[in-house]
């Protein structure tokens, strides 16, 4: 049996001592793509923030595994070396560091020229990283992060947002590219934890499983394209009545 | 010109200097002894100081018309010295000369007391570009480093100068400087020091006429025991004079006030400041203090002003993509002090960035 590559169990996340993720277990596999749906905060980017072990972001209870590995007590770069990338939703600028010169002490790729062209990156290199950037900029600069870093286990947090149409297709192209979307499902080495408010980053990228994350838990998990429909068609009120629905079922069996 | 052994090459490439480099000019002086001026080109003129001022009678009137000769105690004593030192640089009228003119002081005996009166003239219509390192030998474990600099920038005219200054741990240094800045005449002033110095103190001096242009960029990396006490202060005396002062510290333990003062006098007049400070450790202080001061209700002047410590959210951006927090660090204070100066040359704005990112790295390791 493989190891998974992200191997949450019973996670607790609290942030400034408030309980954000609740026993969450959540597993990963090489090649597959997991979609996390779920309301403005409900906790999805603090899942994101706890695997990457980011200040204010602490472990109360569970575990979380990257190939085996639990990372409680490593830090970000040591996490980040285990083969996890992450998108940022709100990447900060950093003054004086080109995007080129940022690339260049990441680089892992080998060749990152086909991904620049591909990300239409070339314009940006000796700009100042994500100084001036629009949305759809500071995501193909993200996801162009993630090409050079190379990892196993890609994060990424809300690809859609802020970003016209044009862009999302140029960046889940990229995000299918390094997923190997065109390859087998069972010789692909990279897996992925994709956010998404809108489901809209869905038809461009075909997902394996999707999750609904609410309040801090998954409380749905199925096919990802039909939990979308579910949620363009009744919202995530309609995710709590079924939830409410079935859990008034459990009990009264 | 005289030839330079090598730990004198090796101490003034701490400074910018590159032997292979092509200079349009250069004036060199170790302790009182000069031992090169000489101009590649007939549109600019290098001479000592004390050779101008016996070919040229004016001289002696342009002397201290800009940095009085009362100023405080460091130039009273720059004044009264006997043996100055000090370079004459002109450049002729309508003449633009990118290649840079390079000129160094160097202090290699211990105890010795630097003392240094430059003149530059840029005529009208012309361009000027000046490297000035200043630096002390390895074994010059003390020194004073007293230079009073007049830039007289005629109508037209660009002067750029960069500043790079590499002192050692027991040096004092009082730089002196001014510059008239002409009607549509353009002044640059960029000052990089990387490495410690007891105390340096300096606040150059800017009028600036009609229509011209003040910029002052300075980047400081303060080391524990060091003491920097720099500023600029720009005087808009000309309708439409501009003026822009930006200052980038960082001090891993030194102390530095970063000062900036913009006085406006006339209408249209503009200026903006901007001083940020990184304070990487307990043991360091940094202090700024930007003042503007209107005199004219039609300027725009402003200024922001920040010290802190590093961005937790760039650093932790970094490391999550796999970059160690000490490289992180070093990588965010490198851009911090990145100098990115919109007036100069390409080419020249190259080679500093290459020099500094080069001082930058020996002293970070």
């Amino acid at each position: 049996m493989q190891t998974p590559l992200l191997d949450i169990k019973t996670l607790t996340v609290t942030v400034s001592q408030k309980e954000i993720v609740k026993a969450l277990d959540l597993k990963i596999n090489k090649g597959e793509v997991h979609v996390l749906f779920g309301p403005n905060g409900s906790g999805k980017s603090t899942l994101l923030c706890a695997i990457m072990q980011l200040g204010g972001y602490e472990i109360t209870c569970g575990s979380i595994r990257i190939l085996g590995t639990d990372i409680q007590g490593l830090t970000t770069d040591a996490i980040a070396k285990l083969g996890v990338g992450i998108s940022f939703q709100h990447p900060p600028v950093i003054r004086g560091v080109t995007l080129q010169r940022f690339l260049e002490s990441i680089d892992q790729s080998g060749d990152l020229e086909p991904a620049i062209a591909a990300l239409k990156m070339e314009p940006f290199l000796q700009r100042e990283l994500n100084l001036g950037f629009s949305g759809g900029e500071l995501k193909r600069a993200e996801i162009l992060k993630l090409y050079a870093q190379s990892p196993e286990l890609l994060l990424i947090d809300e690809p859609e947002s802020g970003v016209d149409i044009e862009n999302i297709a140029v960046i889940a192209n990229a995000i299918n590219a390094m997923l190997e979307k065109g390859s087998p499902k069972r010789g692909r080495e990279r897996a992925a934890l994709i956010i998404t408010h809108t489901g809209h980053i869905l038809n461009y990228i075909n997902a394996d499983v999707g999750h609904v994350f609410m309040d801090g838990k998954i409380v749905c998990s199925g096919n990802p394209l039909d939990i979308m429909e579910d949620i363009k068609a009744h919202g995530f009120a309609g995710c709590q009545r079924c939830i409410t629905d079935k859990r008034g079922a459990d009990e009264g069996l | 010109m005289k030839a330079y052994d090598d730990s004198r090459v090796q101490t003034m490439k701490n400074v910018a200097f590159d032997p292979a480099q092509e200079k349009a000019a250069s004036y060199l002086a170790s302790d009182m002894e000069v031992l090169d001026a000489h101009s590649a080109t007939a549109a600019i003129e290098v001479l000592p100081i004390n050779l101008a001022l016996e070919k040229y009678a004016w001289l002696k009137e342009l002397m201290h018309s800009l940095v009085p000769a009362d100023k405080d105690e460091y130039v009273k004593e720059v004044a009264a010295s006997a043996n100055k030192l000090g370079y004459f640089i002109r450049i002729k009228a309508g003449q633009k000369v990118t290649l840079p003119v390079y000129t160094c002081y160097m202090i290699n005996a211990s105890g010795f007391t630097q003392c240094a009166h430059n003149i530059i003239i840029a005529e009208e219509g012309a361009e000027l570009h000046l490297i000035s390192g200043c630096t002390s030998s390895a074994h010059a474990l003390s020194g004073r480093h007293l230079g009073i600099t007049e830039y007289f920038i005629k109508e037209g005219a660009t002067v750029t100068s960069t500043m790079i200054h590499s002192w050692g741990k027991e040096v004092e240094v009082y730089p002196r400087s001014a510059a008239h800045v002409g009607k549509n005449a353009k002044f640059v002033s960029n000052y990089v020091a990387l490495s410690s110095v007891k105390k340096l103190q300096m606040d150059p001096l800017a009028i600036i006429e009609e229509g011209g242009l003040g910029e002052f960029y300075s980047v400081v990396l303060a080391p524990e025991g060091s003491y920097f006490d720099i500023g600029s202060t720009a005087l808009l005396e000309g309708s439409g004079a501009s003026a822009q002062i930006v200052s980038r510290v960082v001090s891993s333990g030194g102390k530095v006030a970063t000062r900036g003062k913009i006085v406006g006098k006339k209408a249209g007049g503009r200026g903006t400041m901007a001083c940020n400070g990184l304070l990487l450790s307990p043991k360091g202080m940094i202090h700024a203090i930007p003042e503007l001061l209107a005199e004219d209700p039609l300027l725009e002047l402003s200024h922001e002003a920040s010290v802190g410590m590093i961005s937790k959210e760039e650093l932790e951006y970094l490391m999550a993509s796999g970059i160690e927090e000490e490289r992180a660090k070093s990588l965010i204070i490198e851009g911090f002090l990145d100098l990115h100066i919109p007036s100069l040359p390409e080419a020249l704005q190259r080679q500093i960035n290459a020099i500094v990112k080069k001082t930058k790295a020996d002293e970070m390791m």
